[in-house]
């Protein structure tokens, strides 16, 4: 089975993947900011167990494991592969997570409410995200019962998840957006539509390579796929006008472009270390490259694999050690150098 | 300057009053604004800083009435269940369990359409929900049955089928004179 990020998908240029979360409450606890150790603990055993039904019920093997108990750079490396979020990471109590082997399908449990479900697809594939997720959480609804409110809808911990507790978003690449200074203005106007423009890792992150995230604001009074219906028409403008501005990147200043690409390709292929920021933007570079087909490197390598491959907590989790921030430069560029294709 | 009304302390609040198109112009210090404006220069809501955390618990804390109203009403208001009290939401943003819901509900309505632009759920429901909805629909009368799905087609500007139903309501109703 392949991982989300090794399939070919639609829109692949300008839409990396697609994910949809949606957020849930056990009945029986209280909420996340007034469940205590002993209910934590529950919790992450009650719902890891059903990790068990979920393997009979759906054609995907699935793992549990206790987040808290796992080390430091397991974690940050499951932070950079989006499997977990940065709060899951950052909680005392027990935390858990139910995995998929293709990592498409995660639960987390006990973070900001008592289960996330997520499901990512590569590509602009939404539809059959959400279909995975709904399927999870029909399951598991059989398993436990969630707080519902006939009026409210699903009752979550903050009332900005209220109602379907759906999360729909999609990661893009937005190069040439970026490049033409367009992204603080496309934020402010996709902010009216209720839709939020933020960084790569989400909430209040920074974008590295020129990589966003688009996702809904609003959660009720929409049904699920009235809600995800309202963010493709936008992304697809979105997807519109980042295309039309690489056009016009390579129709005025084409020379200047491939020049950029093949020097970051020379640069990735031949530095002797090299930070991840530095690598990112590069990366991004020969991707933007890649995808206007200034550079050939074989069609299905996946740069934003590489992309992820090379973060801190990945490198290291690899190693399977802990290094510095200067080993860890030099052995991101002897990974990068062994992984870069060479040009066709 | 000084106080235009105690002509004692130093003004620091510009008030200006229009009263039927009069316009009076005055430079109040603070205890005067206090006074004769219903100006709280010293609540807590003014001084707090606006963090992003806090962002959504003023917007939901400014439908909760004036700020003395909810000086009150944050020693009353809380949570049975787990005990949240309404300025602990404040500060958090958070709810404690899914009574709360219920417990704040009074300040909740327009808050929550001021943050989801809707007030009312229309999605998913969890499985043993439909089955409960379904039990009472099955208990209601043919007429009731007609009049909410008239009501939804109405919702859904689909006034032919609207049309369809309140003739067929209304022949119904008349059979049931008719009968009686």
């Amino acid at each position: 089975m392949l991982k989300w990020y090794k399939e070919a998908a639609n829109n692949s240029d300008v839409i990396i993947s697609s994910r949809v979360r949606l957020a849930r409450n056990l009945k029986k606890y209280p909420f996340s900011i007034k469940l205590n150790d002993q209910q934590a603990d529950l919790l992450v055993q009650e719902v890891g167990e059903a990790g068990k039904v979920l393997v009979t019920q759906t054609n995907k093997k699935y793992n549990f494991c206790n987040v808290n108990v796992l080390t430091d750079i397991d974690k940050i490396a499951m932070v950079e592969r989006h499997v977990i979020s940065p709060l899951l990471v950052e909680k005392e109590q027990s935390t858990g997570l139910i995995l998929s082997e293709d990592e498409k399908v995660s639960i987390m449990i006990n973070e900001e409410d008592h289960l996330r479900i997520q499901s990512v697809t590569g590509g602009m594939n939404i539809f059959e995200a959400f279909k995975t997720a709904n399927l999870i959480d029909d399951i598991t609804s059989e398993l436990f019962d969630f707080a519902f409110s006939e009026k409210y809808g699903y009752l979550t911990s903050c009332p900005t998840n209220l109602g379907t507790g759906l999360r729909a978003s999609y990661m893009m690449f937005l190069p040439a957006l970026t490049v033409a200074g367009r992204i603080t203005q496309l934020a402010e106007e996709l902010g009216k539509y209720g839709i939020a423009l933020r960084g790569t890792y989400g909430e209040a992150s920074k974008s590295y390579g020129n990589i966003y995230q688009i996702s809904n604001q609003k959660t009720l009074g929409s049904t699920e796929k009235e809600i995800i219906e309202r963010l493709n028409r936008i992304v697809e403008q979105v997807m519109r006008q980042e295309r039309r501005q690489r056009e016009y990147l390579l129709t005025n200043s084409y020379d200047e472009i491939e020049d950029k690409v093949y020097r970051s390709y020379g640069i990735l292929k031949y530095a002797k270390q090299i930070s991840s920021a530095d690598a990112m933007a590069l990366l991004a570079q020969l991707k933007f490259g890649a995808d206007m087909e200034l550079i050939h490197i074989g069609q299905n390598y996946n740069i934003h694999e590489l992309m992820m491959n090379i973060q801190p907590g990945n490198l290291q989790y690899q190693l399977d050690k802990a290094i510095s921030s200067t080993q860890r430069d030099k052995f991101r560029a002897d990974y990068i150098r062994k992984a870069l294709p060479n040009i066709v | 300057m000084l106080c235009d009304r105690c002509k004692k302390n130093e003004a620091q609040v510009y008030y200006t009053e229009i009263i039927n198109g009069e316009k009076t112009e005055q430079h109040l210090c603070e205890e005067c604004a206090a006074e004769y404006t219903s100006f709280h220069m010293g609540t807590p809501i003014m001084n707090q800083e606006l963090t992003l955390g806090n962002l959504l618990s003023t917007i939901l804390g400014n439908y909760g009435g004036t700020a003395q109203e909810k000086g009150n009403a944050q020693t009353e208001l809380h949570c049975d269940n787990c005990g949240m009290t309404y300025s602990e939401f404040m500060k958090t943003g958070r709810f404690g369990c899914e009574n709360c819901y219920e417990s704040f509900h009074t300040l909740l309505d327009k808050s929550i359409r001021s943050i989801q632009g809707a007030d009312t759920h229309t999605g998913k429901k969890p499985k043993k929900y439909e089955v409960k909805t379904k039990d009472i629909i099955n208990e209601l009368s043919e007429i009731d049955k007609l009049s909410i799905q008239l009501q939804d087609a109405v919702e859904k500007e689909e006034f032919e089928e609207a049309a369809r139903l309140r003739d067929r309501i209304r022949a119904l109703k008349k059979e049931e004179i008719n009968n009686a």
